[in-house]
């Protein structure tokens, strides 16, 4: 009950968060007058301008608000010539590293523990109690346990990224699961499936959509538990560049910093709605 | 000869007061097209279940060719109402699913579904996804992708049931021409009379509360259309509207109205 509930509140919530497209969600009905994207446009613009305005006429001192003009020379200065020792590339490829790797061993434990939930009631007896008690947990809480048991090397903060990339992988796996259709695996059985087979050939794909969506949603918790998983014993990664810059008051460098997470983010979530595109095109056609 | 045999079956579902089936015997011969048909509640669908496997009766014996159905196996496959098609695959693939699972190499596969899909009039739908089928081509696929499995017996639950009047009264000749040209036997579960009455050898008439058996009809209809006789002409025989008013007749017999 729990796993349903959870995937789809988090669904509609990215949905509506995101301004993107929404294969599967109506054609909102066309209003005369402005659109919704040219109001984000003129907000985003508004927040610029009073950004630079107010850098512009001193009303904060530039330690703490630096101009859009200088977190841009920024941006091209860190990219370029680095800061802590590594170059914006090599922050954010160091991050983007971590951040797949945790990846991969969500999918690998997430995956098979979502079909053990989602198929077998003993998988759902060992396997939902867990589930249910990690996820709640903010990352910053079992962080400090985490270096206790794993050292403060890099499986430690790749551990903690995966750890919250665990719950939404394998909870969209279950629902995912549980949402396959009984006639289409009888048919298949029909046609002389073994369970087995059933599993490759009908459950595993008829999941897929729901999966993916579990990856989208991992990948957004993972990517904001970066800078707590790069907070002890860093010496590269964007979270950790923010740290340095903001423990020298380089407030320039932490906004820099933050729009390039952000814009990370931007491109990642596009790129899953793609391969959601070329990997499931019959998700909500049926 | 292969025989699928329903013997002095009884469902009686987990949690209800009535049993759904009392001692329900049905027998389908190769060639044997055996049509039952019933109010709503007369078990027909649990009972074609029954012979696929999916639901184990309370009493009584399923057997194929002797050997007792204990579960779904291809020597029995299955068309559902809705097609339960696999829409991460082409039609082509879909009705290569049996062979896939056998270890069929794709070139043989490939050949063999295109074989299938152009006997039920897909020709040149192979390569097309499921969702740009209508339901009447889905239908098709699914009778193909059932047929790919080289069965002794089809079975048909309601396999017309969701598709327009015009389409059925299509596809009822492509059931026919399937039927003569793969020499399966066919059990097949309708709420159409005169589906039944065109299609059927033989109409196993049951009645609800719980299901029994009340008639059988031996209408053959649809041994004149396999012998060549056009389908308007056999629809338009005295005969068959004879025929209807039996059936119906025995399907709402002894019903409070």
């Amino acid at each position: 009950m729990t796993v349903t509930s959870y995937t789809e509140r988090s669904n509609q919530k990215i949905d509506e968060v995101d301004g993107l497209s929404v294969p599967w969600s109506p054609a909102a009905p066309r209003r005369k007058g402005v659109s919704a994207r040219i109001i984000s446009a003129a907000t985003i613009l508004a927040v610029l301008a009073i950004w630079a305005l107010s850098a512009r006429l001193q009303l904060v001192s530039p330690v703490f608000l630096p101009s859009p003009a200088a977190v841009w020379n920024k941006f091209f200065v860190v990219a370029n010539d680095g800061f802590v020792d590594a170059t914006l590339w090599q922050h954010a490829v160091a991050s983007l590293g971590r951040v797949f790797a945790a990846l991969v061993a969500a999918l690998l434990i997430g995956v098979p523990v979502g079909l053990a939930i989602g198929i077998s009631t003993v998988g759902r007896g060992i396997f939902d109690p867990l589930l249910e008690f990690l996820r709640p947990i903010p990352p910053l809480a079992y962080l400090p346990l985490v270096i206790i048991w794993f050292g403060i090397g890099e499986p430690s903060k790749i551990l903690v990224i995966a750890i919250a990339m665990l719950a939404p992988v394998a909870l969209s796996t279950a629902s995912g699961v549980r949402g396959v259709s009984q006639e289409r695996i009888n048919a298949a059985r029909s046609l002389g499936a073994t369970k087995r087979q059933v599993v490759r050939h009908v459950i595993l794909p008829s999941a897929l959509p729901s999966i993916l969506t579990g990856l989208r949603i991992a990948l957004g918790a993972g990517w904001s538990t970066l800078v707590a998983a790069e907070l002890v014993a860093a010496t590269r990664g964007l979270g950790f560049m923010i740290q340095s810059a903001a423990q020298f008051l380089v407030t320039d460098v932490v906004i820099m910093g933050i729009l390039v997470i952000a814009a990370i983010a931007f491109v990642l979530e596009f790129i899953i709605r793609r391969i959601e595109r070329v990997l499931v095109p019959w998700a909500g056609r049926e | 000869m292969p025989h699928l045999v329903l013997d002095k079956i009884s469902i009686h579902y987990e949690g209800q007061q009535a049993p759904a089936v009392e001692r329900v015997s049905i027998d389908v011969a190769k060639g044997d097209f055996v049509v039952l048909v019933g109010r709503s509640g007369c078990g027909k669908t649990s009972l074609l279940n029954v012979a696929a496997g999916l639901v184990t009766p309370s009493r009584g014996m399923a057997t194929t060719n002797g050997r007792p159905i204990t579960a779904p196996g291809s020597d029995r496959a299955v068309v559902f109402q809705n097609d339960a098609l696999f829409p991460w695959l082409t039609a082509r693939e879909n009705v290569a699913f049996a062979l896939r699972l056998r270890g069929v190499r794709p070139a043989e596969r490939a050949r063999r579904a295109d074989e299938l899909l152009a006997l039920v009039k897909l020709t040149d739908a192979g390569d097309k996804r499921i969702w740009e089928l209508s339901g009447g081509m889905r239908q098709r696929v699914g009778l193909a992708r059932a047929l790919a499995a080289e069965p002794e017996f089809l079975l048909l639950d309601e396999p017309l049931g969701a598709l327009d009047a015009l389409t059925r009264e299509r596809m009822q000749t492509t059931l026919l021409d399937l039927w003569t040209a793969s020499h399966v036997g066919v059990l097949m579960v309708t709420h159409g009379i005169e589906e039944a009455l065109v299609l059927a050898t033989r109409i196993v008439v049951l009645a609800p509360g719980p299901g029994r058996v009340v008639r059988t009809f031996e209408p053959g209809f649809s041994r004149r259309y396999a012998a060549g006789e056009a389908i308007r002409t056999i629809k338009a025989d005295p005969a068959f509207a004879a025929a209807r008013g039996e059936l119906t007749d025995a399907i709402f017999e002894g019903e409070v109205a």
